[in-house]
């Protein structure tokens, strides 16, 4: 069975199985005796071994066979939830988010056992009905070596056919009526070169006595000749054994065929383990099949000729969205017609291409707009591992504290969704560790509530997305972050008394800058702001922080709705058009040559109060201006942050909505290029970062 | 390019002229021969790279095989194309010719591995020499052609 086609579907449902199973369990460690979350948690934990099996994942399929038979018991009302077991269940999500993260990497699951989870979760078992959960464990396994044991010393293999619960069924049911059920093991000829086509043979001969049930391997594998020199089936037929045996040999080229009535049709565990079982037995050929799982005859040998799959990145879209997009095509569609018409048609239609153009405008917004939609992605995802990890750091840190979230649906780009997470993580585990204080007399003092509170607050503001992640911890102390910052040398004396406490602040952001006065593993090693920092501007966003000593502090980070279609203003400088993406542009000044002073040598502007720093784009981008000496100079204000520039152009062409494109690996671009667009007559605009510049 | 010979086993290659030589390129790096088009000036690269052009979408860098073998540059003529090549390692790259002519099979035997004694500077990205019709053609390296740097200036 070739599974990798399903690897992608695999590995995001087992994701949202984990994130359900995350979030349940901290539901049920509030309201232990809540019998919809024991279900909900039962039913997710069983999908999941179901899938891992399925898969050929075994260590995965143990592992939360275990976790589903501790549900299972706790369905019952055999056990009772307590703290000790929802720690160990987290271990186990743990383990299998491990697993899945090796499947992602590698395609395969690894090598950890994690005996002592599947140890200490068996453990709750046997507190109270040890006999039932033996059973329950050691059922796979021995079915598996009688299957082997039986197989080795007779040629009977169809006595080893592992049935599914519907296959069993249909054989009860097949012999109420009367018919015979018969097990079958034929043996093809080794010198047979077209094993595939005999088994065909054979297949179409017993199906003329009856109906063919079962056969091992499947006869999808037996097509592509996937299977040794045999192969077993199970066949409902009127007819007897020995009709069918002959009818099996009749076919040329085959060896022997062995049968007899099956008697007694026992439902093998679960469909998923018929397969696994099936592997583990005795047909190791087959194992080559299931690359991925990892059977006892050498794990390595089969994976490692396999190419590292690749897993693609997909997104889950809405089929309400893919309907938007049809419709959007078909009007796109009828507008192309309409022009068509209307260019082809006399001259007196053709003041109507105008009324077409602006219709074929309307559509294709309205399809970029779809399209972008169905790019978008709720942080939802990246958001609802947290409530866990606050919930761990609070055992950690020995600290009461809670995590409110809002407005988890806020949409972003996928690309954005994937990275924000780390950032996201880093702040929150900031605030836990430093911002929430650890001495709860302090916070009494402070009029604060004994449990700390972080809050986690995202929401859509214009073309941006905002998330806030604000405490009502102890705050930045904006003194000792000048100390640390004299005593490493960061900044002088003279540089100190200058600066505002935002810019001391903003320290922090500098690499390797914490002032923890305890490292510890949850924060504080000073690898962590600086590369959120980065993070969040390689996505072109921007991070923040305001911060009260006493109050708490609150982390802005700001993120462009999507980062391949921008509104961009277009710019002419020498000869060059350029784009500069509207959301850092203030606004657009002229401003008299002589308004231009130098400070520090620095030309600056002063725009209504503001001392604006001025730059001069040709002189960045090399090229020469256009316009005179004594010319008003177009000045494009950008921000960022609290910070902004002057950009100085020739000339401003207009407003226009553009596609990002890379200018690909082979040109090592300067920091103030960000790309390229290709513009209306085919002509490539380059993109300026203006963050690049400030 | 109407007369193309394909013999067996043998190397494809497109016969460019650069100034007064014949320059061979392996076919098999070739993805497109187009006209010369408006190339967008990329600010602060090496001087040899002229710019990026747009392909059917895709942003293609633009290099002067001119400039970055030594030679003069020299004023866009009707028979100037550019030779888009596809590396494994940077994707694809546009190559300014003087000239296209037409496309020759070389065998192994055909070509000669030393080095040329050409101007100094070329003998960097030439890996032989064929000879086809009495005309030389050296064959070029286009790793090295597309290198950062000329082995020299190292």
């Amino acid at each position: 069975m070739d599974v990798s086609q399903y690897l992608e579907v695999f590995i995001d449902e087992t994701n949202e199985h984990l994130q359900n199973l995350n979030t349940s369990i901290l539901d049920l460690e509030q309201n232990p005796d809540n019998m919809d979350t024991v279900n909900e948690i039962f039913r997710a934990a069983h999908s999941l071994k179901g899938m891992a099996g399925t898969m050929g994942y075994k260590r995965m399929q143990d592992l939360t066979h275990a976790m589903e038979n501790v549900f299972s018991k706790v369905r019952d009302g055999e056990i009772k939830v307590n703290s000790a077991m929802i720690d160990t269940i987290f271990q186990c999500l743990d383990a299998i988010q491990e697993y899945l993260d090796n499947i992602q990497g590698g395609g395969d699951e690894g090598t950890n056992d994690n005996a002592a989870i599947i140890k200490s979760l068996n453990g709750f078992l046997s507190g109270e009905s040890a006999p039932a959960a033996e059973a329950e464990e050691s059922t796979a396994a021995p079915t598996a070596e009688s299957a082997s044991a039986g197989s080795s010393d007779g040629k009977d293999k169809w006595k080893d056919i592992k049935l599914t619960e519907e296959q069993v069924d249909v054989i009860e049911a097949a012999k109420k009526d009367g018919k015979k059920v018969v097990g079958l093991t034929v043996f093809v000829q080794e010198a047979c070169i077209l094993k595939s086509a005999r088994a065909f043979l054979v297949f179409k001969a017993l199906e003329e006595l009856g109906e063919i049930i079962v056969s091992v391997p499947s006869t999808q594998d037996i097509e592509d000749e996937r299977f040794d020199f045999e192969f077993s089936v199970i066949l409902i037929t009127d007819s007897d054994v020995e009709t069918a045996i002959n009818a099996a040999k009749g076919v040329s080229e085959i060896e022997d065929a062995v049968g007899g009535y099956v008697e007694e049709a026992t439902v093998a565990d679960d469909k998923a383990e018929v397969a696994v079982a099936a592997d583990a037995a005795d047909t190791v050929e087959e194992n080559k099949n299931v690359p991925a799982a990892p059977a006892h005859d050498g794990a390595g040998k089969p994976t490692a000729e396999k190419k590292k799959p690749v897993v693609n990145r997909t997104v889950r879209v809405d089929i309400e969205k893919l309907d938007d997009l049809m419709n959007l095509v078909s009007e796109l569609i009828t507008a192309k017609n309409s022009l068509v018409s209307a260019a082809t048609a006399d001259n007196e239609s053709a003041n109507d291409v105008g009324e077409h153009i602006e219709y074929l405008e309307n559509v294709t917004t309205s399809l970029h707009e779809s399209v972008m939609k169905v790019r978008m992605v709720p942080i939802e995802s990246v958001v609802n591992k947290f409530p866990r990890m606050i919930r761990d750091l609070q055992k950690k840190l020995g600290k009461k504290m809670e995590l409110y979230m809002t407005g988890e649906e806020t949409e972003l780009d996928r690309t954005v969704v994937d990275e924000i997470g780390d950032p996201l993580m880093h702040l929150l585990r900031n605030s836990a560790d430093h911002g929430i204080e650890s001495d709860v007399a302090l916070r009494k003092e402070r009029g604060k509530p004994e449990e700390g509170s972080i809050f986690l607050d995202a929401y859509q503001d214009g073309n941006n997305v905002v998330i806030e992640v604000r405490d009502d911890g102890n705050g930045i102390d904006v003194e000792a972050v000048k100390r640390k910052a004299l005593e490493r040398g960061t900044i002088t004396e003279e540089q100190a008394n200058q600066m505002s406490d935002k810019e001391i602040i903003n320290l922090l952001f500098l690499p390797s800058f914490s002032t923890a006065k305890v490292v510890s593993d949850i924060s504080g090693r000073g690898v962590g702001l600086d590369v959120v920092k980065s993070k969040i501007e390689s996505l072109s966003g921007e991070v923040d922080v305001k911060s009260q000593l006493g109050v708490g502090s609150t982390w802005t980070i700001r993120l462009p709705l999507t980062l391949a279609i921008i509104q961009s203003l277009m710019v002419i400088v020498g000869d060059e058009k350029y784009a500069i993406p509207l959301g850092n542009i203030q606004t657009i000044e002229s401003i008299r040559p002589d308004e231009v002073k130098a400070v520090q040598q620095k030309e600056v502007i002063n725009l209504r109060g503001n001392i604006i720093p001025i730059i001069r784009l040709n002189e960045i981008l090399d090229c020469q201006s256009a316009k005179a000496e004594d010319e008003d100079l177009v000045v494009v204000i950008v921000k960022k942050g609290d910070k902004q520039a002057g950009l100085v152009i020739d000339e401003l062409t207009g407003q226009q909505e553009i596609v990002i494109k890379s200018l690909g690996k082979y040109i090592q671009r300067s920091k103030v290029i960000s790309g390229a667009t290709i513009l209306g007559n085919g002509e490539v605009a380059l993109i300026i970062d203006p963050n690049a510049l400030i | 390019m109407d007369e193309v010979k394909i013999y067996s086993e043998a190397v494809q290659y497109i016969k460019i002229e650069m100034g007064t030589e014949m320059f061979g390129i392996d076919i098999s790096y070739v993805d497109n021969i187009v006209r010369p088009q408006h190339v967008t000036r990329v600010p602060n690269v090496a001087s040899y790279i002229k710019g990026v052009i747009n392909i059917r979408g895709e942003i293609i860098p633009i290099m002067s095989l001119r400039l970055k073998m030594g030679l003069e540059e020299i004023e866009e003529s009707k028979s100037t194309r550019f030779i888009i090549i596809k590396m494994e390692k940077y994707g694809k790259i546009g190559l300014i010719v003087d000239a296209v002519k037409e496309v020759v099979a070389l065998e192994d035997n055909q070509i000669e591995r030393v080095k040329v004694d050409t101007s100094e500077e070329i003998a960097h990205f030439v890996s032989g020499v064929g000879k086809v019709d009495g005309v030389l053609v050296s064959l070029l390296d286009l790793d090295m052609v597309v290198m950062e740097k000329s082995a020299k200036e190292e």
